[in-house]
């Protein structure tokens, strides 16, 4: 006799012991058969079956749609284990995806870490709060000696892998446009090309760039299609948006940026940000840059960074601590 | 959230109704949409907005690619009925210089 | 009985007649009801495949012998012209239904054996056995 007959007949018995006396003892019998027939890859489907057979067995008059209603089970088993092996091995790869992604994630910190300069004559403070594990936001500074300082935010069309690998493009262009007194408007024609050439049609960087005279304090600014930044005179208390109708990077090759220019007096200062500062989802009639100028100048007796902070702290309350979108705020004052 | 899309055509006109909300998870629907119009050169397409509740940089995405689409077809594109807060997003991005849009009129 | 039927799948009432004749064969041959329900539930998934992604192709079911006629089984083969699989390997290994080798690796834990060829663009071949014991 081989061993699944063997087993079987085991079953049968259980069974028939169970059926004649309901007490724990035979459960807990049958519950040990169970590792038995594990061990011998026999499947639930495979069980019904020998139950099945058992009760056959144990009631010779058993009606024929029992057995009917048996062999559903079986057929329903079947189909059932085998969507049950299909979502285990969707709940494993995604997994799998996970952790390659959490991988990523900590590359691309890596990578597109900003180190906020220190010039001499300026206070500049900045925060960068992706809404997922991507940022989708970048800032990069350049600052080579103590004349000009370079700032480009940028924000990437598109969330997760794919824009964090054309993010990685923006950075490179930028380092290898290398100098902190590049014409904005040349910078960003630069990166234009390079990204019009490199990603597909759905996919964009908008992106600000401004250099600041630190001999001068004029600071000279291009605008791809990038959420306006705010200037504020202290001398008159008014803020002045900082438009430009340059086109978002990537979507003409010859297109043809321009440059302005605003000079900074004591206490004036500028904030740089994405669209992740200005637009909420859930309030959609909200004036949110008359709020973020009131913000600014309540605090703008604070250090360029607390003021970004406290930003941000206010505008993550009022959106009840769940932004839609990276967020990404720089102030630089005089 | 979902997004759909109702196409009429009049003659060498084609009508889109886009209705619903655009973004990262919706966009996808949006670009099967419209990438399923057959366009023939010279043809005019017009999408209407009207109905569009929200729509983020994502969607923005997917009108860009289309237009260089119809663009490279010879063929023309309008999105009409735009509110504010979307005339806004094409202002800034630069496309309102590039494409063809109409915000939507008051009191209609 | 022949050899070797033939189920064209074109549309889903195809699949139905595909799992009907596989489970007549597989009982014929002496399959009990376990697995019997095995292996239509595999005709079902392979001819749902090429209805699903493939839109037109065949099931061919075929009663196969070894060791000299002394051992009995079933063959099913599943041919079709539709987008072809990519890398096969995965597909068995661990590639889940998100692809569009939907579910054959499901499919394995089924039968005793599975085999696939593909080619991009040209179609796909999947041949399966299962062994009376």
């Amino acid at each position: 006799m081989n061993i699944l007959k063997q087993l079987k007949a085991q079953y049968k018995k259980i069974l028939l012991d169970y059926i004649l006396n309901q007490n724990e003892s035979n459960l807990y019998i049958g519950q040990n058969l169970i590792k038995q027939l594990i061990q011998k890859n026999v499947t639930p489907e495979d069980v019904i079956g020998i139950h099945k057979q058992a009760i056959e067995e144990i009631y010779e008059d058993l009606p024929e749609s029992i057995s009917h209603a048996y062999d559903f089970l079986i057929e329903l088993m079947v189909h059932f284990g085998l969507k049950v092996k299909e979502h285990q091995f969707l709940l494993l790869k995604q997994e799998e995806m996970r952790i390659e992604m959490d991988i990523a994630a900590k590359i691309q910190n890596l990578l597109l870490e900003t180190t906020i300069p220190t010039p001499e004559l300026l206070d500049i403070g900045m925060v960068s709060i992706p809404k997922r594990k991507m940022n989708g936001d970048y800032v990069h500074f350049l600052h080579d000696d103590e004349n000009y300082l370079g700032v480009a935010v940028t924000d990437v069309v598109g969330k997760g892998v794919p824009a964090a690998l054309c993010m990685s493009m923006v950075k490179y262009g930028l380092d290898t446009l290398g100098y902190a007194n590049s014409n904005p408007s040349y910078v960003l024609e630069v990166l234009n090309k390079i990204i019009e050439k490199s990603v597909d049609d759905s996919m964009f960087v908008s992106l600000f760039y401004g250099r600041y005279n630190l001999n001068n304090d004029i600071f000279t600014w291009a605008s791809a299609g990038h959420e306006p930044a705010l200037y504020y005179r202290a001398k008159e208390n008014i803020f002045y948006d900082l438009e430009s109708k340059g086109l978002l990077l990537g979507i003409l090759p010859e297109f043809k940026y321009i440059q302005h220019d605003v000079k900074l007096e004591k206490d004036d200062f500028l904030v740089l940000m994405t669209d992740g500062v200005t637009d909420f989802r859930k309030l959609e009639e909200f004036d949110s840059r008359g709020y973020i100028k009131q913000l600014a100048v309540s605090y703008s007796r604070l250090s360029a960074q607390q003021m970004c902070e406290e930003i941000y702290k206010d505008l993550e309350r009022l959106q009840d601590f769940n932004l839609d979108d990276d967020f990404t705020i720089v102030i630089i004052k005089k | 959230m979902n997004v759909n899309v109702q196409f009429r055509e009049e003659g060498d006109l084609l009508l889109g109704f886009i209705e619903g909300e655009i973004d990262t998870f919706t966009a996808p629907t949006l670009r099967d949409e419209l990438n399923s119009i057959c366009i023939s050169e010279g043809l005019f397409i017009e999408l209407d907005l009207l109905n569009v509740s929200f729509m983020d940089s994502t969607g923005l995405g997917v009108f860009v690619a289309f237009y260089k689409k119809v663009m490279r077809e010879n063929a023309n594109l309008k999105l009409v009925n735009l509110s504010g807060r979307l005339t806004r997003l094409f202002e800034i991005t630069g496309l309102s210089e590039l494409m063809d849009i109409e915000t939507i009129k008051k009191g209609d | 009985m022949l050899d070797e039927t033939t189920v064209q799948i074109v549309t889903e009432l195809d699949i139905v007649a595909a799992r009907q004749l596989g489970r007549n064969e597989a009982k014929a041959i002496g399959f009990n009801k376990v697995d019997q329900a095995r292996i239509a539930t595999a005709i079902s998934e392979l001819a749902k495949n090429i209805f699903l992604y493939a839109s037109v192709g065949k099931i061919i079911i075929k009663r196969i012998t070894k060791n000299g006629n002394s051992e009995k089984g079933i063959a099913i083969i599943a041919i079709d012209k539709g987008p072809g699989i990519k890398d096969v390997g995965k597909v068995l290994d661990y590639s889940p239904a998100a692809n569009n080798g939907a579910g054959l690796h499901a499919v394995k834990r089924l039968v005793d054996l599975i085999e696939i060829q593909s080619e991009i663009g040209m179609g796909t071949i999947v041949r399966i056995e299962k062994w009376l014991r």
